[in-house]
């Protein structure tokens, strides 16, 4: 089976054909666990198949970045005109404009944006747990459905066995004898926002099951960790490993950080306080005020446990919240010894080439040490 | 973070360094141009309050432009906004060092505010070293790094006020509950309580200064404007000084000055005033000369900006939780935040308020290019104008800190070609 997944599916065209709801979402901060409980389908948003986003630049100009540029276009171009509903968050100050946007020229019947805390603090997770109320509500209005506490609780269930079979897809890109690649595990990531959780897991065990068996990967001269913006484009990553790397993990709202940390339960908690309190406790991306020795101590543990070699840091350009995390850890990562390429993205890749250079020198530089 | 890299371009203290230089304007000012003195004193009570602040035994508080300054006074702190230390050095070559110390840090991208801030505190200029941060999460991604990142490099206690991007009731509920909890922060980093009684005056002052801008901007809704444009950029200070009596005379003195103007049928250009500027995005605060400078080669008046530094809400000061529920309040309406930091569309509301009460016709979107997000929205708001009101916005980019980016001239020279043909089409008749 191909890993790599079109933005409408197969997937995405049966449910619709069972009459049933699709709900995308931009940014991995909106729990889609609550789509899910409502017995919709929820799709993540993104900037993939964009080859021109024209009609997203005259809306939010060449400042933004191009991710959202992207997704406009997306968007613009009915390439998500299957979509009942849209949840947008305050991820970001371009993903809130992309939603000011699409508000006014979006044709979604359901058009919803939803404050995300930027602290994890108890008044904030009380916040965000009125907000998810909101959203609860919304989505059993959009669906007929009642989203009850046992429906909750059982779309948790699936998420964390999504999030552990995704955890376990990377033990295979670990020690010695790794056998799948930074362009395959982005692909099932995205393979994953894509499509019902219930059919994509069993897709996963059995990739899972099939690449246990392969030979290792030898011809890599680096171990990678990619950092940084969104990448949403598995044919970026395989720029690298065409040039001599192997992207072993990555700290990327649309690799690891989708699904990584289970939503967790504490005692006296509802499902939805559950839930508010985990999606504030991620680790993510630099949105979170005071996560960010956390977030950190995180990239650094996973760079340790995957036994990295250097660190790729994509930043989008016009990123702010990315482009400004290197005054933060650049310093640590010196400390640490791991080596740092930094380079500036555009959503829609045109310079693979150039890309190729700096990687294949990134990794010569390492191989050399 | 390296010390190499801090001592080898280690030159100015920067407070006293700025105290300086006001100094030096109050004293011209009071020498040259006496009856304008107040405009000078605002701006020396201001950096006056921040640089002997360690002198005079006072904690020094680096704080948001949104974030009430009521609060830190209250504790017999100092507020300072270090936007504020940047723009000061806009119009000259002092911020370069700063923007390209920070360009080796940061992506270039972030707005100047943002990567000048960084950059001094990376320098070890800012020798007087704040005590604390109290800041909010608003109004950009950019600002949003600059306070963690200061908190960072120049290692001191930080709590950051999370400000919700719709404005509503509950978001104004969050704030006030995050409010007392920062009194809890204040009354650690500056040994002193929280003493209500000081507070409710506090506010009472900041209530002042707020209903003065309020009658300051209804006095620009007047033709002739009475109230010179470059007023506006000064405004803009009050936001970190609410609670002050500076704040209060500045204003007070500002709607005497308008009031006195139009008592004598005055306006602020030299002929009779021909176009009503909105200015709907950022000042141009390297280059605020060209607001007078269009009031003198057009007689065109910027009557208000958009992002509405127009007035803040009046709090109520019956109780103490009405006291915090209206600072918590005002926190997500004070200008820029309620403007242009949130949803495009109570911002397009307001800009649709402002032309109809100042009586606009002519609307510019001076873009500095780092508020990016105001670029994202600017169809829809240039759009809305342009259906409801049939005209068009004059569109340019700049960035108001570094002058590399765009002189004074090349602004001028586009400023001048829009409105040579506005003066034109008003001659046949169609403005």
């Amino acid at each position: 089976m191909k890993p790599t997944i079109a933005i409408g599916n197969e997937y995405i065209e049966s449910w619709k054909k069972a009459g049933k709801k699709v709900v995308g979402t931009v940014c991995c901060h909106i729990p889609e666990e609550l789509i899910h409980a409502a017995g919709m389908l929820p799709i993540r948003i993104r900037g993939t198949e964009c080859t021109d986003d024209r009609d997203g630049e005259t809306w939010m100009t060449g400042y933004t970045c191009g991710f959202c540029r992207a997704c406009l276009q997306n968007l613009i171009d009915g390439k998500y005109n299957f979509l009942d509903g849209i949840i947008v968050s305050d991820g970001c100050m371009f993903i809130q404009r992309l939603y000011d946007n699409w508000a006014v020229i979006g044709n979604t019947e359901c058009k919803l944006n939803i404050n995300i805390p930027r602290n994890h603090d108890k008044l904030a997770v009380n916040y965000f747990k009125d907000e998810l109320q909101i959203v609860k509500e919304t989505m059993e209005k959009l669906s007929g459905n009642e989203i009850t506490e046992e429906k909750l609780n059982a779309s948790i269930d699936l998420y964390n066995q999504t999030r552990a079979l995704i955890r376990e897809m990377f033990t295979l890109t670990k020690g010695n004898e790794p056998k799948i690649t930074g362009t395959e595990t982005l692909q099932w990531t995205i393979r994953a926002m894509s499509m019902p959780k219930e059919i994509y897991n069993e897709e996963l065990r059995a990739f899972i099951d099939e690449a246990k068996q392969r030979e290792p990967i030898t011809n890599y001269g680096a171990r990678l960790m990619m950092i940084g913006s969104a990448v949403d484009d598995p044919e970026y990553v395989r720029i690298f490993e065409e040039h001599g790397g192997l992207i072993v993990t990555d700290y990327n709202c649309y690799g690891t950080r989708y699904l990584w940390s289970d939503v967790t339960r504490q005692e006296g908690e509802s499902a939805i306080e559950s839930i508010a309190r985990s999606y504030l406790e991620k680790l993510t991306c630099p949105r979170m005020t005071d996560l960010h020795d956390e977030m950190y101590e995180d990239m650094l543990g996973l760079a340790r446990e995957f036994d990295v070699d250097g660190i790729v840091y994509v930043r989008l350009k016009n990123c702010c919240l990315w482009g400004g995390e290197s005054v933060f850890f650049y310093d640590k990562f010196e400390k640490e010894g791991i080596p740092v390429l930094t380079l500036e993205k555009e959503e829609i890749t045109t310079n693979a080439g150039q890309v190729g250079v700096r990687a294949e020198a990134f990794v010569e530089m390492i191989e050399g040490n | 973070m390296s010390d190499a890299k801090n001592t080898e371009i280690r030159e100015i203290d920067l407070l006293p360094d700025v105290h300086k230089e006001v100094v030096k304007m109050y004293s011209y000012m009071k020498e040259k141009h006496p009856g304008r003195l107040w405009m000078a004193k605002l701006q020396m009570d201001h950096w006056d309050d921040i640089c002997t602040a360690h002198e005079r035994g006072k904690k020094l508080i680096l704080t948001s432009t949104n974030t009430p300054a009521e609060l830190i006074y209250a504790f017999d702190a100092v507020p300072f906004v270090p936007e504020t230390l940047i723009m000061r050095y806009a119009n000259s070559d002092k911020t370069f060092k700063y923007l390209d110390l920070a360009d080796q840090y940061v992506s270039h991208q972030l707005c100047s505010i943002n990567r000048g801030q960084i950059g001094y505190y990376l320098s070890g200029d800012l020798r007087m070293k704040p005590d604390a941060i109290l800041a909010t999460v608003t109004p950009c991604d950019s600002s949003r790094v600059a306070y963690t990142a200061a908190a960072k490099i120049l290692d001191i206690p930080s709590f950051c006020l999370d400000t919700p991007y719709r404005q509503d009731e509950r978001g104004y509920g969050y704030l006030a509950e995050q409010l007392k909890e920062a009194c809890k922060f204040l009354e650690e980093v500056t040994g002193n309580k929280l003493d209500m009684d000081k507070l409710k005056e506090i506010v009472e002052r900041g209530n002042k200064a707020a209903r003065l801008l309020t009658a300051c901007s209804k006095l620009r809704q007047i033709t002739p404007c009475p109230l010179p444009g470059s007023l506006l950029v000064l405004n803009e200070m009050v936001g970190g000084m609410m609670g002050s009596q500076g704040a209060v005379d500045f204003l007070q003195a500002e709607y005497d000055y308008g009031v006195k103007n139009l008592a004598a049928g005055k306006g602020v250009t030299p002929g009779p005033e021909e176009f009503r500027v909105i200015w709907v995005q950022n000042m141009l605060w390297n280059n605020a000369g060209i607001v007078g400078w269009m009031e003198k080669a057009f007689n065109a008046v910027l009557v208000m900006d958009g992002f509405g530094y127009e007035g803040y809400k009046v709090i109520d000061t019956s109780s103490e939780d009405s006291i915090f529920l209206g600072l918590g309040q005002r926190t997500l309406n004070s200008p820029m935040v309620h403007g242009a930091a949130g949803p495009a569309e109570p911002w397009i509301r307001m800009v649709d308020r402002m032309i109809g009460e100042y009586k606009v016709n002519v609307s510019m979107f001076a873009g500095h290019v780092g508020c990016k997000h105001t670029w994202a929205a600017s169809k829809l708001v240039k759009d809305y104008i342009y259906e409801k009101y049939g005209l068009p916005t004059l569109t340019f980019d700049e960035d108001g800190i570094d002058i590399r980016y765009q002189t004074a001239d090349q602004i001028k020279a586009v400023i001048t070609e829009y409105m040579e043909t506005l003066i034109e089409n008003k001659k046949k008749g169609n403005l």
